[in-house]
């Protein structure tokens, strides 16, 4: 049994008209993990998110919750997850343990169990005394527990939270993912989504960088980290001259540390560019740009380029700075 | 969960019950937010009021004038009780016509806003994530927003009622309003929800409501009346039956139903108040009449002792043919109440999902009906 993936997705694809919004996302989350999907905003996040939901059908693909497939069973799936979506409303017009008792009557909780349930996940959650409070005068963050709260009545084996912690404050943000932290203590599965990568950073187990609609890297975040520092893409620019070129590859791809060599021509017809994955410090490539000129390659720029998924990551991770600043 | 479904009839009991639950779910969290504080107390105190009131402005205005015919006629016995009937035809009469059409304003009033104002809060998808089924959710909604409107229909019975004091109408006449007005309101209700699934904004669904609505009453009563008479003048030199407009178009429109129930009161013929609600929706509801032998002490006003009981007439001038439109009207409203919450169900449920919903569902059954366990008896994860 626990060999069965909580999520499972393969080659999911969703597409509005000619857009690609989801283009093959993989996902594999284990029992017990918190799977963070991260990526900029229209990266493909929330629609994957929607379709592991059963609120949308995926175009091509398959996609399994505990094993049931989404497209096949929403019903079952709809049972065993506990969805927040990115927006959201709330009624108003109810009072707090009233929304959860709802939810709790929708997800057929036993009435005999209802009462004690409210009262435990007020706790979690923090709204204890909020308790005979209306929906309408809570925060915006006290609302967004509730709703997190809303999604635990049924006791679900995977929540899929999408941006919990967009548009709170850093106070409430902190809040938040301390109720994340106790959830996971709890052996909760989550799949939680954010465009921040160190909100996540420290609560998860792995995480998927998505960006238009791609996972460009899974797998924990200290990994990430690493391959990306290890790996550097170098741009180096030759005069063009076919036969040099061809040389120059040549040369380059005799060392060890270079991966495949891509050409990339354009610009202004002087000059081509080879794109070079290089595995080495900035040591080693100014060791490889001297040895090339010995060689006698006429090179006229040499540069580390950003890859994509470096430049994602770079941008989720300054966006936080901007946002913990403000 | 139920856990002994091993045969397809327990299985099918257990998901009517548990569509039965979603629905009660639905109805008892919206009659939370709606009959919360005085508000619905008061607007129904309120109607009741205006009900009240009628009843007795039409007894001010009528009584006297039946009393005096009355006196005429001698003062006793029939002449007495023909001018107590009258009264009592009268309140039944504008009774019934006025909450026909407080039925047909409010009712979708109360369904306009049901699906697209989950819409515009943001709330549907919250609600669509959960495994209840979206016709349990769509009827919940049409239920929670007619129970008061139901309450308005039935809560005015005792009103009514009084009518029974006067004579001229009875419990059966009561009866036929009752069931013509709370099935309008379903269907009328029905309407109302189904613009809300189809529009995304409350407002656009509103009017959308309200067109259907006048298109009913008025815009079919007038294509009626058009179409009848082309046809009777294509018809002009031949001697045949004057031809008609087909009387389907008739049998969506709520004042049909309701004139036709009020002409079986109206045993003089089309009084003041409803002479020209015949005129706009069909001379030929109204009852004629029966003429009858004037003895010299007086034929006028009020009718005297030996008016002999008259006929209803129906539609095509032929007599005995009683309870022609309102039943009609009242099955139709019910059949399109019927389709349209089946149509809504659809448009609630996210697109691409729709046969998955029913596939999923078939596929239990049958899993369920070869003895295999059903997903829902697998043990459910720890608390």
């Amino acid at each position: 049994m626990m060999s069965v993936p909580v999520v499972e997705t393969r080659g999911l694809i969703k597409r509005y008209g000619d857009q690609l919004a989801v283009a093959g996302v993989d996902l594999l989350v284990g029992p017990g993990e918190i799977f963070g999907l991260v990526g900029p905003n229209g990266a493909g996040k929330t629609t994957t998110m929607k379709i592991l939901a059963t609120l949308l059908a995926p175009t091509s693909g398959e996609a399994y919750v505990t094993g049931i497939p989404v497209d096949a069973d929403p019903i079952e799936v709809r049972r065993r997850i506990g969805y927040m979506p990115d927006f959201y409303g709330v009624y108003d017009d109810l009072r707090v343990w009233e929304y959860l008792d709802f939810f709790g009557r929708c997800y057929g909780v036993p009435s005999n169990r209802r009462a004690p349930m409210i009262g435990e996940l007020l706790e979690i959650v923090g709204l204890g005394d909020r308790r005979d409070a209306y929906v309408e005068s809570l925060s915006r963050g006290m609302r967004q527990r509730l709703c997190l709260a809303h999604t635990l009545v049924h006791d679900p084996a995977l929540l899929i939270l999408d941006e919990p912690a967009s548009g709170l404050d850093p106070r409430a943000r902190v809040e938040m993912r301390e109720i994340l932290r106790e959830l996971r203590s709890m052996g909760k599965t989550i799949l939680v989504s954010s465009h921040i990568l160190p909100e996540l950073a420290e609560l998860c187990t792995g995480v998927a960088i998505i960006d238009h609609g791609r996972v460009l890297r899974s797998g924990s975040i200290t990994d990430i980290e690493r391959s990306l520092r290890a790996n550097a893409l170098l741009r180096i620019e030759l005069i063009a001259n076919e036969a040099a070129i061809a040389a120059a590859s040549d040369w380059l791809a005799t060392d060890p540390r270079v991966g495949d060599v891509l050409r990339h021509d354009g610009g202004s017809g002087d000059t081509a560019r080879l794109e070079v994955p290089f595995d080495g410090s900035a040591d080693a490539q100014a060791e490889l740009l001297r040895s090339m000129i010995d060689a006698g390659h006429r090179v006229v720029g040499f540069s580390q380029a950003t890859s994509d998924l470096e430049e994602i990551f770079l941008r989720v991770t300054g966006q936080s700075d901007e946002e913990n600043a403000a | 969960m139920t856990a002994s479904g091993t045969t397809f009839g327990s299985v099918r009991r257990s998901a009517l019950r548990e569509f039965g639950s979603a629905v009660w779910t639905i109805m008892v969290k919206e009659l939370r937010a709606r009959m919360r504080g005085r508000r619905a107390f008061i607007v129904l105190t309120l109607y009741l009021a205006v009900l009240a009131l009628i009843t007795y402005g039409v007894y001010v205005v009528v009584g006297p004038a039946a009393r005096a015919a009355a006196d005429q006629q001698g003062g006793f016995g029939l002449a007495q009780a023909n001018a107590s009937r009258l009264v009592g035809q009268y309140i039944f009469t504008v009774l019934s016509i006025f909450q026909m059409i407080m039925v047909a304003m409010i009712a979708p009033a109360f369904t306009a806003g049901q699906i697209s104002l989950e819409r515009e809060k943001q709330t549907l998808d919250l609600l669509i994530s959960t495994p209840m089924r979206p016709g349990a959710i769509v009827i919940g909604k049409l239920l929670t927003a007619l129970a008061f409107v139901i309450l308005m229909i039935v809560a005015a019975i005792p009103i009514t009622a009084i009518v029974l004091m006067y004579g001229g109408a009875s419990v059966d006449d009561i009866i036929r309003q009752q069931v013509l007005l709370l099935a309008v309101a379903v269907g009328v209700g029905a309407i109302g929800l189904f613009s809300s699934a189809l529009m995304r904004r409350t407002q656009a669904a509103t009017v959308l409501t309200y067109c259907i609505v006048l298109a009913l009453t008025l815009g079919t009563a007038m294509v009626f009346a058009f179409w009848t008479e082309v046809a009777q003048q294509n018809q002009a030199g031949f001697v045949q039956e004057p031809e008609q407009a087909p009387e389907q178009l008739r049998y969506l429109n709520p004042m049909v139903g309701m004139l036709d129930i009020v002409s079986r009161v109206e045993v003089d013929g089309p009084t003041r108040f409803t002479s020209s609600l015949y005129e706009l929706f069909g001379r030929d509801l109204a009852s004629t009449p029966v003429s009858f032998a004037c003895d010299g002490i007086g034929c006028e006003g009020f009718g005297g002792f030996d008016q002999p009981m008259p006929v209803p007439v129906d539609a095509f001038g032929q007599a005995g043919r009683t309870d022609y439109w309102w039943p009609r009207v009242a099955i139709s409203f019910l059949i399109v109440a019927a389709v349209l919450t089946l149509a809504s169900m659809r448009l609630v449920v996210p697109a691409g999902m729709r046969w998955a919903l029913r596939r999923g569902g078939a596929r239990r059954m049958a899993a369920a009906s070869l003895g295999a366990p059903m997903i829902e008896e697998l043990p459910e994860t720890e608390r």
